[in-house]
């Protein structure tokens, strides 16, 4: 069970997140869905803790000073101050936005920075795994991350998160600049991964349909606010949803 | 539970200050331009208190020059995106140009410092040209090996005087053109900077810095851009290095030393990176903190870097930043 609650953050005097609480039970999969400045990528950095370390960066250049309210629980636990390593080491891990993969590494050494965390033969057991849900990344082991195409960059980005044991997996916009056919296999990746491993996942997104028929619940958010939250079947004939974030 | 957090809020009379109502009352014109008085005056006023310290007129000429090459070193650092460690070339190359108008070729001492400025500014261009596309740390090593090289060459083939270096330049008429000349030019050059970075100009290379491959793809020559920000930084570091040779009636391969590189930067860091006028009060802080620091023997570099030290940990955004958010911006409590 991980649980946020009344998270607010300000950058400066700009509210970013607005009293946001989420609950995510073991297993599942939860989407968070906004458009651009709902405060998505906000919430994921205050969930894994990487808010605290760049709130130490701006302090430490001068620049805009970021506040944080609200508690995160993990199974019970305070987690709210673990600085982001101590937070990985719990089970909560980031794929950032924009995959952030090291691009001068090869795929292979990309999964293995992923694995710090883990024995050696966990490991070798994750990186098998890994292949087995991307298979195209098999092609492309010894190739530097940099010169993958950007579905198989946002794969190894996830395969890189799974490598650390995950019990608790933040996307952060994994469908970024997909063509629909590798968003299938994102997906349905994501889908395996909760099945087999029980890893709770969640998910946020700005287009809610591709994502929508994998996800138990879901949070809407706007402009920093959570507006509507609800079980899939509740959300999925709800009109304003409907127009919103999905096109219809 | 109630929660407060602090709130930074731009003052009244900044928010007024910004428009065209700047100049409606005597308080609002002080506001902006007291700053800049302060310093302006506060410069110009220093020989006429140093009267009677002879000594300490020289640290502040030194000063100054050090000053000087804050600036090209910020520029460059953080609007260019290049770090350059050439302070000592450019004093180098502006001391030795110098030195050879003046006593080589007789040209009299007004002409030869802005000739030395210009003609070395171009030829430190143009010797860093190749190495333009290189970024951070490659091409802070370029720059600082071209002293050293220089040295050497010097030394190796005996030519320009060797390691005696080339004596007999003319100096200064008096005490106040000694002193004022490079003040006035210190500062003319920190308010052409900074009026220099806010035209259009300056936010293609700001914008080089950020990205360069979208600068290149909005049609504009990045190597150009970048040649002529070395060239306006080189200027600034070849006219310090001139007034230097021109005051000590001497030019040596001194002037290549790795001081003239380091210290600009720990006045940057010190005042604050992206400010200019940051690097101008860094200088001002460092140079006669060190000269005081002699008292103290060999402890004066111990004691010199502690101070560094304390600086970077405790105020690493710097102390111009610091002040400008002060003066700026007041914090409150506010409920959240």
């Amino acid at each position: 069970m991980f649980e946020a609650r009344e998270l607010m953050v300000f950058y400066e005097n700009m509210l970013a997140l607005n009293n946001v609480s989420l609950e995510c039970e073991a297993g599942r999969i939860v989407g968070v869905f906004g458009s651009n400045s709902a405060g998505k990528s906000t919430l994921m950095y205050v969930l894994s803790g990487i808010m605290l370390d760049i709130k130490n960066k701006e302090e430490m250049r001068g620049g805009e000073r970021i506040s944080v309210y609200g508690r995160i629980f993990l199974n019970g636990e305070d987690v709210t101050a673990l600085k982001p390593h101590q937070m990985a080491k719990r089970g909560i891990i980031l794929c950032p936005e924009r995959r952030r993969i090291f691009a001068e590494s090869s795929v292979l050494e990309n999964l293995k920075i992923g694995a710090y965390l883990s024995t050696r033969s966990q490991t070798r057991e994750n990186i098998d795994y890994v292949l087995d849900l991307f298979p195209r990344l098999k092609d492309h082991l010894k190739r530097q991350g940099g010169f993958l195409s950007g579905g198989e960059q946002q794969m190894l980005a996830i395969g890189r998160a799974l490598m650390a044991n995950p019990q608790i997996l933040l996307l952060d916009e994994p469908l970024l600049g997909l063509s629909p056919a590798y968003q299938e296999i994102v997906i349905n990746g994501t889908k395996k991964i909760r099945d087999a491993k029980g890893i709770s996942v969640i998910i946020t997104e700005q287009y809610a349909r591709p994502v929508f028929p994998i996800i138990d619940y879901a949070y809407i958010l706007e402009n920093g606010s959570s507006v509507l939250a609800g079980t899939r079947e509740e959300l999925i004939d709800n009109p304003d949803v409907k127009s919103a974030y999905f096109g219809v | 539970m109630e929660q407060t957090r602090k709130e930074r809020i731009d003052r009244g009379l900044k928010v007024r200050t910004g428009g065209i109502y700047a100049i409606s009352s005597g308080r609002e014109i002080m506001y902006l331009v007291g700053p800049r008085l302060l310093l302006i005056v506060g410069i110009l006023l220093v020989p006429l208190f140093l009267e009677f310290a002879p000594y300490w007129k020289r640290v502040v000429n030194i000063m100054c020059v050090y000053a000087l090459l804050a600036l090209s070193f910020d520029f460059l650092a953080n609007y260019v995106g290049l770090v350059c460690l050439g302070g000592a070339f450019f004093v180098g190359v502006g001391g030795y140009l110098s030195a050879i108008f003046n006593v080589y070729l007789s040209i009299p001492m007004y002409l030869s410092i802005p000739l030395a400025t210009v003609t070395g500014a171009a030829l430190c261009t143009v010797l860093l040209l190749p190495c333009l596309p290189l970024r951070g740390v490659y091409f802070a090593i370029v720059t600082l090996m071209y002293p050293l090289l220089f040295t050497r060459v010097i030394e190796a083939l005996d030519v320009l005087g060797g390691t005696n270096g080339i004596t007999g330049l003319d100096g200064f008429p008096n005490q106040y053109v000694e002193q004022y000349a490079i003040i006035v030019v210190m500062l003319l050059s920190l308010f052409a900077m900074r009026r220099f970075v806010s035209q259009d100009i300056g936010l293609v290379i700001r914008g080089v810095k950020d990205n360069d491959q979208a600068v290149r793809a909005s049609g504009i020559n990045v190597t150009s851009i970048k040649a002529l920000s070395v060239f306006i930084a080189a200027l600034m570091g070849c006219f310090g290095g001139a007034y230097i040779a021109h005051l000590y009636m001497w030019a040596g391969i001194s002037l290549f030393a790795l001081d003239f590189s380091i210290i600009p930067i720990a006045s940057v860091v010190i005042g604050g990176g992206g400010t200019l006028v940051g690097a101008v009060i860094g200088s001002f802080i460092l140079v006669p903190l060190s000269e005081s620091l002699r008292f103290f023997g060999t402890l004066r570099i111990v004691i010199y870097c502690a101070a560094l030290t304390g600086f970077i940990v405790f105020k690493s955004e710097g102390l111009m930043v610091y002040l400008q958010r002060k003066y700026h911006q007041f914090e409150r409590w506010v409920k959240v």
